[in-house]
């Protein structure tokens, strides 16, 4: 299977776009990207909204698809429907699948997400786990902040050492003109940046944006035909180990420890391959500990890997050269632009932000509360 | 108990009391902090469940928990929109592990200074009524 066409959405903020409009604009630039005709796609997956409502971006599109899938498991919701292709694709139940996420997440809902958003019913209307938090007054944010703090109770990780990840981020967002922050920060910055739930700060949060985005995913003799740059999917897994975070069955590993071996298992590679890493920044802890459970730092040793500059155009491992959540684009999820900016690494088309010689890039997606993990190994070449 | 009164809770704040977990609300009101023990494999959890989380028995009794328990980890929540939160802010919320094997809870610690939380520390179950039915588990330093 080959990714043969990526989109995405105006942004950061487009108070005169819908959601939907979003998605459609995305999926539109996709097709267009890909040299397909509309018709052309026979599967379509999107997640976030619930109520049919890939039925109804299928109405809306113009689609009639006769492979969906509405796998909603959080932010990397898009990582599992690219493995969900990738084997439909494989089985011959279907020919080509658009991937479609957009959200007016800033303009609608405004930046309340992670620090308390009034739940209309209350506790008695929530989902039975959350409704043992919900009334403790843990917020999105802190529940990320818990496990954060036990990396460091754990293993002597830093602030400063988080707050380097932001920094080399908006290092990458300073070169992308659609990012949300492109003025450089300093670690001391992030620092001094109001504290939000300890240990994390403003500057250690991902931005709440506006935004969308759609990939195109066919086999690859149709891939051929259309004369773009290859792009293969080489290997996919996904998992989860919780729901809410008091059941996360150890706060410093999450389900990347297994869908990060497993998808590098059937690429055919290692961690030591990879060129490019774009990974759900939803906070710095997350790229911390996913850094450590895909193997590209030992276990504990996530926080010297960052501050040693790894994540930098020109480090070890460039990771989310788009400006990533933390800067530049994040309209309530975020799992799909991770595969989106991986293709373009692939591709050579990253301009400023480009990886020279990428052939391998990764895409991770985080979901949840660290519950939901999904990697894609993408590459120039065939597994 | 801290002595507010159960009227100071606001309702959206209390949860349904779903089945499974009747026992463990009926507990609190008491004073008692009840959490579920399998029979199959000996481990504790909580929040109370149909079946086993650890092994998927659903061989369960209920006993009487200690109340005691370990910090494993905690934030300090400095910046939270909903209210009666918004105005108590900052506030310690602290992962417990219970003296019983398996049962961990999410609970504030309204009492505990946030400079003084702690990974590891000691804490002890204390509760704070919501309304007739329900009281709410916190936690607090002086075992």
């Amino acid at each position: 299977m080959c990714v043969v066409g990526v989109g995405l959405a105006d942004g950061p903020k487009t108070p005169e776009l819908s959601a939907l409009m979003l998605q459609a604009q995305a999926f539109g630039r996709a097709v267009a990207d890909s040299g397909l005709k509309k018709d052309d796609i026979d599967g379509l997956a999107s997640a976030g909204y619930g109520g049919m409502h890939e039925v109804q971006l299928a109405e809306y599109l113009g689609l009639r698809p006769h492979w969906l899938d509405s796998t909603s498991c959080g932010g990397s919701s898009f990582e599992f429907h690219a493995l969900h292709a990738y084997r439909a694709i494989q089985a011959g139940d279907v020919d080509t699948v658009a991937i479609v996420y957009g959200n007016n997440e800033l303009s609608a809902a405004g930046r309340s997400l992670g620090t308390g958003r009034a739940g209309g019913g209350g506790a008695a209307a929530m989902p039975y786990p959350m409704s043992w938090e919900f009334p403790t007054g843990l917020t999105l944010i802190g529940a990320y902040a818990m496990a954060a703090q036990r990396h460091m109770h754990q293993y002597g990780t830093t602030s400063e050492q988080l707050a380097s990840i932001s920094v080399q981020t908006r290092e990458h967002a300073a070169r992308n003109p659609h990012a949300m922050y492109r003025d450089p920060i300093t670690i001391d910055d992030v620092l001094s940046s109001k504290l939000v739930a300890d240990p994390l700060h403003k500057l250690d949060s991902c931005v709440i944006s506006d935004g969308g985005c759609a990939i195109i995913l066919t086999t690859e003799d149709r891939a051929r035909e259309l004369g773009r740059p290859m792009v293969y999917v080489r290997g996919a897994a996904a998992g989860m180990t919780h729901h809410s975070i008091q059941a996360m069955p150890d706060l410093t590993v999450t389900a990347g420890a297994v869908t990060g071996p497993k998808a590098f298992a059937e690429a055919g590679i290692t961690a030591a391959d990879v060129d490019t890493f774009q990974m759900y920044d939803s906070f710095t802890y997350t790229v911390l500990v996913c850094l450590e459970d895909l193997g590209f730092a030992p276990k504990g040793e996530g926080g010297p890997f960052v501050a040693s500059g790894a994540l930098g155009l020109g480090g070890a491992l460039p990771t989310n050269t788009d400006g990533g959540g933390l800067s530049a684009t994040h309209p309530g999820m975020r799992g799909l632009f991770l595969l989106c900016e991986a293709t373009r690494q692939l591709r050579g088309e990253a301009g400023d932000s480009q990886v020279d010689g990428a052939e391998i890039a990764v895409a991770h997606g985080s979901g949840g509360w660290l519950s939901t993990m999904g990697t894609v190994v993408l590459g120039t070449e065939p597994a | 108990m801290s002595g507010d009164t159960v009227s100071e809770v606001p309702k959206y704040l209390i949860p349904r009391i779903s089945p499974e977990a009747a026992e463990f609300f009926a507990g609190t009101v008491r004073d008692e902090l009840r959490v579920q023990r399998c029979r199959a494999c000996g481990l504790h959890h909580h929040y109370p469940r149909m079946a086993c989380p650890h092994c998927g028995s659903d061989d369960l009794e209920w006993i009487t928990a200690s109340g005691l328990g370990t910090v494993h980890s905690y934030t300090v929540i400095r910046q939270q929109g909903i209210p009666p939160f918004n105005e108590q802010v900052p506030f310690v919320v602290a992962l417990v592990d219970l003296e019983e094997p398996g049962a961990r809870f999410i609970a504030q610690m309204p009492t505990l200074a946030p400079e003084d939380a702690a990974i590891g520390i000691r804490v002890r179950a204390a509760f704070q009524p919501a309304s007739e039915e329900v009281s709410f588990v916190e936690f607090v330093t002086d075992v």
